[in-house]
């Protein structure tokens, strides 16, 4: 019998908890109060285990039905958690202005792409309008220190 | 009470707060027109605006955020039939059908009045009852405190999803997530796994953004192709004239339909993490079981759209008394005003109506007027909204991302709450995937602190066990956890054997 998405997910959530239940292992008591740093983690990642195993069951011993195709476009999905990941890193590498004009423009292009030189316009000036309106906006009117650049300084 | 509400509404009617709840009712009307875009994404948008305003504004301009958006969602539903938000779903079913049958106009002013009578109604439960309530709670020690949040997340697992166990779990992720940190007693580390900014804890907001956010648009994303098939290009504006007076005396010659969907909605607003997506499908639900004619529903008949725009919108008062009353969120929208508190370092609970009287005034007053200004900006723009509606979502997903990530880096500027929103917008897509529910995850996390603070607290009072059954009202939360959850399984069990199809998707 094979275990569905939401098994899976199960299993997942059963091994972080007796990983960190593990971990909570090492917590030392603190003299001061009757009740360690290790004692509501324990109770909690106990219970995470339990339900995440009982979740597994179920759905081992659950009828399951093949469902329609879902058609979905994991590498679009994937393509964009990448862009946003690399816009993370850059952030205090290349500062807001220069980051945010880059993954606006490159996410704009992959989830839309261009197909002429007019529609590459149209995303640097998205890009540029969305960079600035929200630089200004956030930096000088709400008084927000935005990421400068550790490469850039800017 | 009465004088403390004046008062209120004389302080918004400042420019400085009235700016900003009008500015946020605009923007949350545009917001819910635009289909996909939900409430919580809107106000997540909106919260990085806020940090720079004082606590009142940046409230109402939320306030405004989430009283548009109920609204502006029936303007996609009824005139081209695709929901907003899924808090305007029902609305579609009727809505949708009268504009067909060629009475646009009378379809969604009869939904924009009916948003507009509910949400008085659930003005006037939310200034009646949050006080009294907040009364009630002040008799809480820490067993009550403890058994209260335990309540919360047990009803929050049993309602959402089509599992128990899966709801359950969610919630318990929520709890884990509080736990990485100092903990709250001692400031002792633990479970950090050596990551240096993870000593300080997980602050909720950007789990909150990064969950809620991520799974949304990459919930659109795989659904976009190559060749981008727009189904509102192209679309022309019809007429919308209509006569006012007839769609109002439709809407009050129908008393009981607009007090018992607008009390369905103030219900399920007051039931934690639950929002407008259960209430408007309850009262439409509930409209078509009293009505006479319940083969007329889904043809147009104009009290599928009064039951579910009436439901959605007093939904939003609901959600505000249990934040206001007792700190616990109604919904995602109120989780993120909560976390716009705590950031201006207000704790809201029983102690805020009497801590902060001239802001939980302020909070009631806005909510009242912001109807009005909803009213007045959909007369104004309701055709411009429309066109809206037509913004290609490869434009809108970028700038809404930038926005998390600036709301996120605002909260303490710190790279720390980005990375966390980065984790966070995997793990949120992770379990819509893994069919686990995504609210009683965000509860968990918000509660997570409150119940293990209340525990340690209840347990080093007295050290009796059973004091937390023996109490009254700690005994009786905790018997009204284990019954919610019967109730769960035994509904669930039933909705199984009804319809053997089921699908397990998860409910965000």
């Amino acid at each position: 019998m094979k275990l569905s998405r939401q098994g899976w997910t199960g299993l997942a959530a059963l091994a972080a908890s007796l990983v960190f239940f593990w971990a909570t292992l090492d917590l030392k008591p603190n003299p001061l109060v009757p009740l360690g740093p290790g004692f509501y983690p324990r109770i909690i990642l106990g219970l995470t285990a339990v339900l995440a195993a009982a979740l597994i069951g179920f759905d081992f011993f659950a009828k399951k039905e093949p469902g329609p195709p879902s058609g979905a476009n994991y590498a679009l999905v994937l393509a964009v958690f990448v862009i946003f990941g690399l816009y993370v890193g850059a952030l205090p590498a290349l500062g807001f202005r220069i980051s945010t004009f880059l993954f606006v423009a490159v996410l704009q292009a992959t989830l839309d792409p261009p197909r002429s030189a007019r529609a590459w316009l149209a995303i640097a000036v998205s890009a540029l309008i969305t960079t600035l309106v929200s630089y200004y906006l956030f930096e000088r009117y709400l008084q927000v220190l935005l990421p400068r650049g550790r490469w850039t300084d800017f | 009470m009465y004088e403390l509400l004046l008062s209120g509404i004389e302080t918004i009617l400042q420019m400085k707060y009235f700016v900003p709840l009008a500015i946020g009712t605009f923007v949350g009307i545009v917001g819910g027109a635009l289909p996909g875009i939900t409430n919580t994404m809107t106000v997540i948008m909106v919260l990085p605006f806020t940090f720079g305003l004082e606590p009142l504004q940046g409230l109402s301009a939320m306030i405004g955020v989430y009283i548009g958006g109920e609204s502006g969602g029936l303007i996609a539903s009824c005139l081209l039939g695709i929901p907003g938000k899924p808090s305007s779903v029902a609305t579609m079913f009727d809505g949708f059908p009268m504009s067909q049958k060629g009475e646009p106009g009378r379809a969604l002013w009869l939904g924009i009045w009916a948003s507009f009578f509910g949400g008085l109604l659930g003005g006037i439960f939310l200034v009646g009852t949050t006080g009294p309530l907040a009364s009630l709670a002040l008799e809480f020690g820490p067993w009550e405190y403890f058994s209260l949040f335990v309540f919360a997340l047990s009803m929050v697992a049993g309602l959402t999803g089509a599992s128990i166990t899966a709801g359950l779990l969610s919630g318990a992720i929520g709890l884990v997530i509080t736990v990485l940190g100092n903990d709250p007693v001692m400031g002792q580390p633990r479970l950090t796994l050596g990551i240096a900014w993870l000593e300080g804890g997980i602050p909720f907001l950007p789990v909150l953004i990064g969950v809620f956010a991520f799974a949304q648009i990459m919930s659109d994303v795989e659904k976009m192709q190559s060749k981008n098939s727009d189904p509102v290009r192209g679309f022309v504006v019809p007429e919308l004239a209509v006569s006012h007076g007839k769609v109002i005396w439709e809407i009050l010659s129908r008393p009981f339909l607009l007090l018992w969907t607008s009390f369905i909605g103030l219900l399920i607003g007051v039931l934690p993490a639950i929002g407008g997506s259960a209430a408007n499908v309850m009262a439409y639900d509930q409209a078509k079981k009293f009505s006479r004619h319940p083969e007329r529903f889904g043809t147009g008949t104009p009290e599928g759209i009064i039951a579910s725009e009436a439901a959605n919108n007093s939904n939003v008062g609901g959600s505000l008394v249990t934040i206001m009353a007792f700190g616990i969120p109604g919904d995602a929208v109120t989780a993120v005003m909560l976390g716009a508190l705590t950031i201006h370092g207000i704790q809201p609970g029983p102690l805020f109506i009497s801590q902060e009287p001239k802001l939980a005034y302020g909070i009631f007053a806005a909510y009242l007027l912001g109807h009005f200004i909803m009213i007045a900006v959909m007369f104004a723009g309701v055709r411009y909204f429309l066109r809206i509606v037509t913004v290609p979502k490869a434009v809108l997903f970028p700038i809404i991302l930038v926005l998390c990530a600036v709301g996120a880096y605002a909260l303490n500027n710190t790279m720390a709450n980005v990375y966390v929103l980065l984790l966070c917008g995997v793990l949120g897509y992770a379990m819509v995937k893994g069919a686990l529910p995504l609210a009683p995850l965000i509860l968990g996390v918000i509660l997570g602190d409150q119940i293990e603070i209340n525990l340690v607290r209840s347990v080093m009072t007295d050290a009796d066990p059973w004091l937390f059954l023996t109490r009254p009202i700690s005994g009786g939360l905790l018997v009204a956890s284990v019954l919610s959850m019967a109730a769960a399984f035994w509904q669930h069990r039933h909705a199984r054997k009804k319809s053997a199809h089921a699908e397990g998707d998860a409910d965000f």
